[in-house]
């Protein structure tokens, strides 16, 4: 089985670090696993946006492939981009804070939480990526809280490990957050 | 990121550009020498940190024909000495290849690839495999390169580069591409496999209690020079003949053989399977070293496949060494972009059925 997710969003959003973290993760349970970022150039505050692809029986073959089966969108750029690049049945995770809940496609499942208002509220808005990432292992069931907490301790570098018992926090949130999923 | 990369058994999840550094300081990598550019800077980055923690040298050259230079006067002492370039400016090194080549020095290059001509884009190409292959210096000569399509391979490939080099006293690339070098997947970087190989008989390392030695590139009687250039063709032989390397997948029926090197060949090799599954009788062979290339192989599958496409990110270059194996037996065909993301698995299914169908 393999299947593909992008992150997607405003550059400083950490959208490269989630998608790191969730890479890891995958690794860490003895899947393949493939990470790579949209790159060019760049500047702060522009779209990034990071594709990963896992499969856990073969080797993971090609990345920007034409579809993912998982969006997560944490601006309204990425939600416009990357809509129509959702399989049939597949999920777009987005960002209610600064995106607009409008249901344009029918074939697709969403889910609107307000990420970067929750990250805020837990006291750090630079956790909207971590957040997010928790909402995604729910909606996905494809990797467990447990893997999560050991890849971002595995991701986050020694200088910064105090910032782990927040991250954990907000993957909690995340991981918690009523979910009331709206399917097509 | 540098901090968590050591020499370990433990599979970690790193970029193909550290992948390549880290390996090259367990091969043993003793001097690096570079100048930045995207998609590599990576490289020069990790070995600017590690390099110096582990007492070893680096320089930040002033430009990429000082770094090049400073490669060629490393390797003359017999050290393991590499640098590390994109494009358009491995295109500036090309003149101390030639001489490395002839000086037969062991010159370790990662050309990470971008887009060309000239100045170029940043995004991921395969435009520079003539450069590699064919080469942009004068006279004639051979670089040994090598194509990893794996961050693992990354890994291995930079091993075998630095035993190569060594081994045959020859320039080696190591021809990577910006998909490559930006991709994060899981390695395990082990020891070193190969055995050290033993310089002590030409290396420039003072003549304290033996003759002077001197490596030079100039013969000044042809007859000096003919008797020079068969004997590095010789050894171009021995190298075609010990060191070829690919990966063949489902080629013994196959009526349409898929070739394809680096991360073209991911997106090939899916493209097969997806094709067999249809039904369609689909192969597909990976080089893996471009000089030495598998054109002995090519050329007894075209003895039973009915045609060859050739999948790259560029115009069609490799295309070219394919068809002087086949020898005009059967045709071969080409899908391509000219530069960015190697064609989708979809294109290379879509246009594997319609060259079945004539």
């Amino acid at each position: 089985m393999e299947k593909n997710f992008i992150i997607a969003g405003f550059g400083g959003q950490g959208v490269l670090l989630a998608g790191e973290v969730l890479a890891n993760a995958f690794m860490l349970d003895n899947k393949n696993v493939t990470w790579y970022p949209s790159y060019g150039a760049e500047m702060r505050g522009g779209t990034v946006n990071c594709e990963i692809v896992m499969n856990d029986s073969e080797d993971v073959s090609s990345v920007n492939k034409s579809d993912a089966d998982f969006i997560v969108a944490l601006n309204q750029a990425s939600f416009d981009r990357f809509l129509p690049k959702i399989k049939k049945g597949g999920w777009m995770i987005a960002n209610s804070t600064l995106v607009k809940e409008i249901k344009t496609r029918t074939d697709i499942n969403y889910l609107f939480a307000p990420v970067t208002k929750l990250a805020d509220k837990l006291g750090n808005i630079r956790m909207t990526n971590i957040l997010s990432l928790g909402v995604l292992a729910k909606i996905s069931g494809l990797v467990s809280l447990d893997v999560l907490e050991h890849a971002l301790d595995t991701v986050i570098p020694p200088h910064r490990k105090n910032l782990l018992p927040l991250n954990i926090k907000a993957l909690k949130i995340g991981y918690e957050y009523d979910l009331s999923p709206v399917n097509a | 990121m540098t901090e968590c990369l050591t020499k370990t058994n433990k599979k970690i999840l790193t970029k193909g550009n550290y992948a390549i550094a880290n390996a090259a300081i367990i091969a043993g990598c003793e001097c690096y020498f570079g100048y930045p550019i995207t998609p590599q800077s990576e490289i020069g980055e990790f070995m600017s940190g590690k390099m110096q923690e582990l007492k070893r040298a680096y320089v930040s050259a002033e430009s990429e024909l000082a770094a090049i230079n400073m490669v060629l006067g490393a390797c003359s002492t017999g050290a393991k000495a590499m640098t590390s370039s994109s494009s358009c400016a491995v295109a500036l090194m090309q003149e101390a290849l030639s001489y490395a080549a002839s000086d037969e020095l062991p010159i370790v290059l990662v050309s990470v690839m971008r887009g060309g001509p000239g100045l170029g884009n940043i995004y991921p190409s395969q435009g520079d495999y003539n450069q590699a292959t064919i080469g942009g210096g004068d006279g004639d000569y051979k670089l040994i390169a090598l194509a990893p399509a794996t961050v693992q391979e990354c890994v291995d490939l930079t091993y075998k580069a630095f035993y190569l080099a060594h081994k045959y006293k020859n320039p080696t690339v190591i021809l990577a591409d910006g998909l490559l070098g930006q991709m994060m997947e899981p390695v395990e970087f082990g020891e070193y496999p190969y055995p050290e190989v033993d310089n002590s008989g030409w290396a420039l390392t003072g003549a304290k209690g033996r003759s002077a030695r001197v490596i030079r590139s100039y013969a000044p009687s042809a007859d000096n020079q003919c008797e020079f250039l068969n004997r590095l063709h010789a050894k171009y032989k021995m190298i075609e003949h010990n060191e070829t390397q690919w990966e063949e997948i489902n080629t013994e029926d196959a009526d349409i053989i898929l070739v394809s090197f680096g991360s073209p060949a991911r997106n090939a090799k899916s493209a097969m399977k997806e094709c067999r599954k249809l039904g369609l009788k689909v192969g597909i062979l990976r080089p893996i070293t471009l000089f030495p290339f598998p054109s002995k192989r090519i050329s007894e599958l075209a003895n039973t496949a009915k045609k060859f496409i050739s999948v790259e990110i560029n115009m069609g270059q490799m295309i070219r060494d394919i068809k002087l194996a086949v020898n005009g037996k059967v045709p071969v065909e080409l899908i391509n972009r000219p530069v960015g993301n190697p064609p989708s698995v979809d294109e290379i299914v879509e246009r594997i059925i319609k060259e079945s169908e004539e």
